[in-house]
Parts: structure tokens; sequence; C-alpha cells
């Protein structure tokens, strides 16, 4: 039989303390238990892959390292045997696995985590009509909303961010020996607060657009078509611009290392040369140079003659600028739309 | 004390009327049985009391003057939409501390025991349940917020026949043994003849009717379902509503 319990008394139920975060915390949670596994296991074979590789890594880099002189032709036949099998690009397909490919491979992660993590929120409460549910308990729907969104959003901000600083230590000796400037789109969306700050992007588009068209796959999907477009345009348009390039001149990235967002040839008369001069320049030249064997034989002959490059540079030492200046609009941007989407939450009805 | 009152309330979605004109006054202590054709515009107010849809014009007030959906009223009033949505994948036992959490007010002791008289295991995902079984699932996590109003909106039209009787049982009882208010809606008079003290005709978006039933008996000397069937074809809306008188 069915126990009769005293009501509550109706002045208690007047004084009205809200349903707490914790509470709310664990439904959040518990809704996202799939989501926190498959992240979880995806960051884990990544992470773990990382280590192997870093640890096996380290101790052909430690040889590298202890060569003395430097500039011995055993040394840098060592370092070029580094770059090749743990950097790779080039030869068989097991060094064609190095670093280089595998941190292109990384630079998928935040947009596939944002996105799946991220468009059902909402967008499953509202094609299943569980909404009718969620949004009439006595919580209220803004309170649920907030637990909803953020919660997932600190938790996936969080394993993204000590996903990077794994990253950084698998990364290192490719920073270390000028391989690779930390400047470069491939490095820099990898390290500091890119990494995470993306995701979080990725993660608040879709549960934004989750929430605009009530589907989840559909909203997955513009997430990623969003996602690549503004990652195209951050790396190419938005990027070089939040501090003006240094100029510099000569041929061997004088400046240091960073990141070269542009070059140009100017003719011992002070003009610039175009792509076509340049081409018309390289079949002109006498056939002592155009046969030569050595790739520097045309800008050595440049230089002989007056000719001088200039390149446009983001030096490493702006790193971290760049990083937080990124990192901000991507937080602010995050912050907009999980705002947009309890406003959404808030004024849609069912 | 009114549990739901509505005035010259109405909802438009694009550009038809989805309820237009309502003015309603029901009265508590009632097992109110809104009824009307499909598209008549019972869940379109059901949501508006409860307040998933705001309204497009007028008002609408629960359980003494609160505005509905405000905190208050979300408190107080247990809701369950159309084939009792509830998460598929979660197994009842942790549907039912989703429940908990969510709310500020819940009989764990009683749910608990609900489930298990209704002989439904708790480590059962919702989505493996039967109709009758998730209704009654939804029903108990209803019922243990310990609501003053609770709402069902077509809580019978995916049962059978006997998870119907019972579903219906379960209802008078909690209405009856804990006085709570109970409205529930359906398209089929029938089913909630033998339950309703109260009625509230709809169609097209209007009232035809609202009154108590034993009220309603006595002046028109017919059966309650013909009486409804009389207002629906009327069709003259406001000039034939009775006022619900208290009980």
């Amino acid at each position: 039989m069915i126990s009769s319990v005293p009501a509550v008394p109706a002045a208690a139920a007047r004084r009205r303390r809200p349903v707490p975060w914790t509470q709310l915390a664990w439904v959040a949670l518990r809704q996202r238990r799939g989501a926190v596994i498959g992240t979880s296991v995806l960051l884990g074979v990544f992470a773990v892959y990382l280590l192997i590789m870093a640890i096996i890594q380290d101790s052909a880099y430690a040889a590298v390292t202890a060569c003395h002189p430097a500039a011995a032709l055993k040394c840098q036949q060592l370092a070029q045997a580094f770059s090749r099998n743990y950097w790779g690009g080039s030869g068989s397909a097991v060094q064609s696995g190095g670093a280089q490919t595998v941190s292109s491979l990384l630079l998928a992660i935040p947009v596939l985590l944002g996105a799946f993590a991220g468009a059902p929120l909402l967008a499953r409460e509202l094609e299943s009509g569980t909404f009718r549910f969620a949004w009439t308990q006595g919580a209220g729907r803004t309170r649920w909303a907030v637990a909803t969104l953020v919660l997932p959003a600190a938790l996936l901000t969080a394993a993204t961010g000590a996903f990077t600083a794994l990253f950084y230590w698998y990364f290192r000796p490719f920073l270390a020996d000028g391989q690779v400037s930390e400047m470069l789109p491939l490095a820099f969306g990898l390290l500091g607060v890119a990494f995470a700050a993306w995701t979080l992007f990725a993660y608040a588009a879709a549960a934004f657009l989750g929430t605009v068209l009530r589907r989840t796959v559909p909203a997955m999907a513009v997430t990623i078509v969003v996602y690549i477009a503004l990652a195209l345009a951050a790396a190419t348009a938005i990027r070089p611009h939040y501090e003006t390039p240094v100029t510099v001149a000569g041929w061997n990235g004088s400046a240091g290392a960073g990141w070269v967002t542009g070059s140009w040839v100017k003719a011992p008369d002070g003009r610039v040369l175009s792509q076509g001069d340049l081409a018309s320049l390289s079949r002109h030249l006498p056939a002592s140079v155009q046969n030569s064997p050595s790739p520097d034989a045309f800008t050595n002959w440049l230089t002989q003659h007056g000719y001088t490059l200039w390149q446009s540079v983001q030096p490493d030492s702006r790193f971290w600028r760049f990083q937080l200046t990124e990192g901000g609009w991507l937080l602010a941007a995050s912050a907009v739309l999980i705002a947009g989407t309890v406003w959404l939450v808030r004024r849609r009805g069912a | 004390m009114n549990v739901i009152e509505t005035s010259l309330l109405g909802k438009r979605y694009r550009r038809t009327w989805a309820l237009r004109d309502c003015t309603l006054g029901i009265p508590g202590g009632h097992i109110v049985a809104l009824v009307g054709p499909n598209g008549a515009g019972k869940t379109t107010l059901l949501t508006l009391a409860v307040g998933l849809t705001r309204p497009t014009a007028g008002t609408v007030t629960v359980l003494g003057g609160e505005p509905a959906g405000s905190p208050e009223a979300l408190d107080r009033i247990a809701f369950v939409a159309q084939d009792a949505p509830l998460y598929r994948n979660l197994p009842a036992a942790d549907m039912l501390r989703v429940a908990r959490n969510l709310n500020r007010r819940w009989d764990q002791r009683y749910a608990a025991a609900r489930l298990e008289r209704l002989g439904i295991p708790a480590r059962q995902k919702v989505g493996e349940l039967s109709g009758g079984q998730k209704a009654q699932l939804a029903l108990t996590i209803a019922l243990a917020r310990r609501p003053a109003l609770l709402v069902l909106d077509e809580p019978l039209a995916s049962l059978d026949p006997v998870a119907r009787d019972d579903f219906l049982a379960s209802v008078v009882e909690a209405a009856e043994g804990e006085g709570i208010s109970v409205v529930l809606s359906s398209h089929v008079l029938a089913e909630l003849e033998r339950v309703a003290t109260y009625l509230v005709v709809l169609a097209r978006g209007e009232v035809r009717v609202a009154g108590p039933v034993r009220g309603l008996l006595a002046s028109h000397g017919a059966g309650l379902e013909e009486i409804a069937l009389r207002y629906l074809r009327a069709g003259a809306p406001s000039s034939s509503r009775t006022e619900g008188a208290p009980s």
C-alpha cells in the first residue's frame, strides 16, 4: 500500500530555497556519463601514445644534445636522423607517422570533442521531448540549463588543458632544436591555452546550434563547418594581426625563430619583385648557377647581385601574448554562446 | 483557491490560434477532465499552465495566484507530458535520483516503495519498460514530488485497458488519499467519466463548457458524454459556459 506522508507545512514551502547546485551537478554528470567516458578514452589513447613516444624520443634526443661540438659532421647527421625519425614527413610510412603527422591529427580533437559533447546537450532533450520533464521540475529551467552547460564545459577545459601539458612535454625536442616555431599554426593550436580554448569554443557553438536546430546530428555538422572556417581564418587572417609583425632583412631568418607570415625580394634599386619577376630572373641565370647542385645557388647569386630578401615575422617571444589574446577572444565567444543558449532555453516554448 | 485560473488566455503558433480567449477558474480539490477533439488546444492550455509555454495574450496563474512557470509554481506542480517523456537510457532507479536532485521536495521512501509495489525493477532501463510501466514510473516521480497540483497530458493514450485502469486507480488514490488536485486531458471522455469530478470541454481553441460534474449532470439530466457532445456540436463558446462552483 502507498503510505501517506505528511504534507510539507505551507510555511516551509513558502520559504523557498533553490535546489542546490550540487544536486544539479549530479544530474548533469549522470546525464553525460557516456560523453565523459568517450572523452576520457579518446584523450587517454592519445595520451598513452604521446607518453610512450616521448620516452622513446627522449633517449634519442639526449644523444643529439650530448654530441659535441654541435657543428661536427657526426653531430649534424645525428640531429638530421633524429628529425627524420621522429618529426617525419618523408620516407617510409613509419617515419611519416612522426610528430608532424601526429600534431596534424591532434588539431582535429578540439572540434570533435566539442561537437560530440556540446551538440546533444539541448538537442537531445528537444528531440526526445524530455525537455518537458526537465523544465517542469522544481529546480526550474534556468538553473537546470546553467548546470547542464557549465559543468561539462569546465570538465572539458580541464581535461584538454591537462592534455596540452602532456603534449608540450612530448613536443619539447622539436621546439628546442628550432625544427618548429611555437608560433606556427600547427604548434600554436596545440600549445599554451589554445587547445583548451578551441575545444571550449567548439563545445559552446555545438550546444548553441543544438538548441537552435533542435537536432543533434545537424548541429554537429554545422559546428564542424563553422569551426573549420573559423580556425582557418584565425590561422591565416586573424592571428597575424594580434601584433604588427617584425620586418627583417636577410636570407637566413636572422630575427631568430618565429612565424614567417610574408616574404618578398627587393631589387638593388629598391623595387619589390613580383613572383613573375623572380621566375623570369631564375630562367635567365648563368648556366653555372642553373645547373648547380646546391639548393642555395640561386639565393647566393641574388645576394651577390645586390638583391635582398625581406620577411615579416611574428617572433617566438610573442607566444604567450598571442596565446592569451586568442584564448581571450575564444573564451569570450564561448561565454556569449553559452549565455545565449541559456537565454534560448528561458524563452523557448514547448 | 483556484488551481488554474486564466483570463482571456490565448496562444498563437505562427498564424493559427491554438487557444483563444480562454477564461477559466478551476477550483482545487477536483479531478478535472479536460476533454476535446484532437487539436482542440488541450495540450496548449496545459503547457501554458505548467509554464512550458508563454501566452500570446491574456494571463494564467496557478495555485491561488502564482504566475505559471514561476519557481513557486514549479515547486508545487507536477506535470507529466504526453507519452511520459523520461530519459530512456537511465535505469529506473537513476531516473528517480535525477528527479530527486531536480527538486527541493522529494519523498524517496514513497517513490522506492511504489516502484517495488508496481513490480518495476530498479535496474531496468526506462527505454525497456512497457508503456504501462513507463507511465507508472512517470506518475511515481510526479507524486514523489508531493505536489499540490498534478497535471497529466493524455496519460492514457498509449496504455492498454488494464494499464489504463491501474493508472486511473493510482491517480484517484493519490487525489483522495493526499488531497492533490488533478487535471487530466483526453480526447476520449469515456476514459475519464468514472473518475472526473469537474469537466472542461475545449474545441477549436475555445472553452465550450466548464463546471463540476455533479452540477452539469443535475442541470442537463443527461450522461456526461451526452453533455460534452452537445457542447461540442453547439459550437457557441462563451454563451453556454457555466462557471465552476466550489464543490
